[in-house]
């Protein structure tokens, strides 16, 4: 399995990312490095990790885009058949799951969304490629600070969200497989322009 | 064009979760009791089943060993390695949350090669998402940070039952677009009616 591998070699890099950080050994001579025991995953941890994975493949994917295809809709193919009608752009895809996870996360931490955000596809005035990728990257800076809230007794504890409720817990981790359903599609966005993306291009 | 989704998503997941009062009009959906994790999860699967099932159902069964060519697409799964890799993914990590062997072989990460026709493909679809809703009703606040044997080491229940969704909706975004190169809008994605 190894799309799987791949996965979850993302999750163990993730892991390790932010754990205390270890001297470097010296090459060939050092004994077997004593494994650090595995802290006992907490629900915070586990959310972390997963909102990490996403994260880490999402911002490759988008930074893998050149600028000038931000733009690209498959529908500019025009291929034979197909219905691509009013699909959004590269940088739609890349702004509205920024968008997203600002509206999940900030209704968990209580910070205020950015400005500029109209409707799903986030604020206008973000036009180049290095501001939707800040703008991407800060909203999961806002992710991990949801998830840090996170606690065995109040993943249950339900919080307003636009004009309904949802349990925090739901709250934190639905921008997780949201993300990842425009991932896939921005996947074959960037196949088509001949681009393999970051996280399956072989090792 | 899909607009506000994810709050969409979130109405659903609310009126799933709490022993909703249904009236079977327009009227918003309250939750009416405390949410659980298992609940919780298992709506998450919910959401990911609804949409996968029937995009996998759109296909026509002749266009299942479709696979998109105009780019850089060597090597990339057929829509019906994509199905049948979700479901095996999903057999994969959710047996491992129940403590049970899968039910089919999960060696080759697509999936059994006996498993051939578009009913048999979206019949092995199906019976894995049963399974993902016994895996999140098995889930507790006591149990959900246990680690687990799965096919990748030990991992904490609460992960391998959660993490299996975000992995679907991974290849349920490929799924959307092979469907829109074979001219076929994802029934997810049709204006609501």
């Amino acid at each position: 399995m190894k799309h799987l591998r791949t996965i979850f070699l993302l999750l163990v890099l993730c892991l390790t990312v932010g754990a205390v950080a270890q001297p470097p050994q010296a090459s060939g001579s050092a004994p077997a490095a004593q494994q650090p025991a595995q802290p006992a995953p907490t629900v915070a941890s586990v959310v972390d990790r997963q909102i990490s994975t996403i994260e880490k493949q999402f911002v490759d994917l988008a930074e893998a885009m050149p600028e000038d295809k931000f733009n690209f809709t498959p529908e500019s193919l025009n291929i034979k058949g197909s219905e691509y009608k009013t699909v959004r752009t590269f940088a739609f895809e890349v702004k509205h799951v920024a968008t997203a996870n600002y509206f999940f996360w900030s209704s968990v931490t209580g910070d205020k969304l950015p400005e500029g955000i109209k409707g799903p596809n986030g604020p206008d005035d973000l036009k180049s490629k290095a501001e939707i990728i800040k703008f991407l990257k800060d909203s999961f800076a806002l992710g991990h600070k949801a998830a840090a809230s996170l606690t065995t007794e109040n993943i249950v504890e339900m919080l307003p969200f636009r004009q309904n409720k949802a349990p925090r817990l739901q709250l934190v981790t639905s921008p997780v497989p949201h993300a990842f359903d425009h991932y896939g599609q921005l996947v074959e966005y960037l196949r088509m322009n001949g681009i393999v993306p970051p996280a399956s291009r072989g090792n | 064009m899909k607009t506000w989704k994810f709050p969409f998503l979130l109405v659903v997941l609310s009126s799933v979760i709490g022993a909703v009062a249904q009236s079977g009009n327009a009227q918003p959906a309250q939750p009416t009791g405390p949410a659980s994790v298992s609940d919780i999860a298992n709506a998450e699967i919910g959401i990911i089943e609804r949409e996968l099932v029937p995009a996998a159902e759109a296909m026509p069964e002749d266009k299942y060993n479709f696979a998109p060519t105009a780019g850089e697409f060597k090597g990339v799964r057929t829509f019906a390695q994509q199905v049948k890799h979700v479901a095996t993914t999903n057999y994969a990590f959710w047996s491992a949350v129940l403590g049970e062997k899968p039910a089919v072989d999960v060696s080759n990460e697509n999936g059994p090669d006996s498993i051939k026709t578009k009913a048999d493909i979206v019949k092995f679809l199906k019976d894995s998402f049963a399974l993902g809703h016994r895996a999140a009703k098995s889930l507790t606040s006591a149990n959900m940070g246990e680690r687990v044997e799965s096919e990748f080491g030990k991992q904490p229940r609460l992960f391998l039952t959660t993490f299996t969704v975000a992995h679907c909706f991974d290849h349920y975004g490929q799924m959307v677009e092979y469907l829109r190169m074979n001219g076929i809008i994802p029934p997810a994605s049709r204006p609501q009616k």
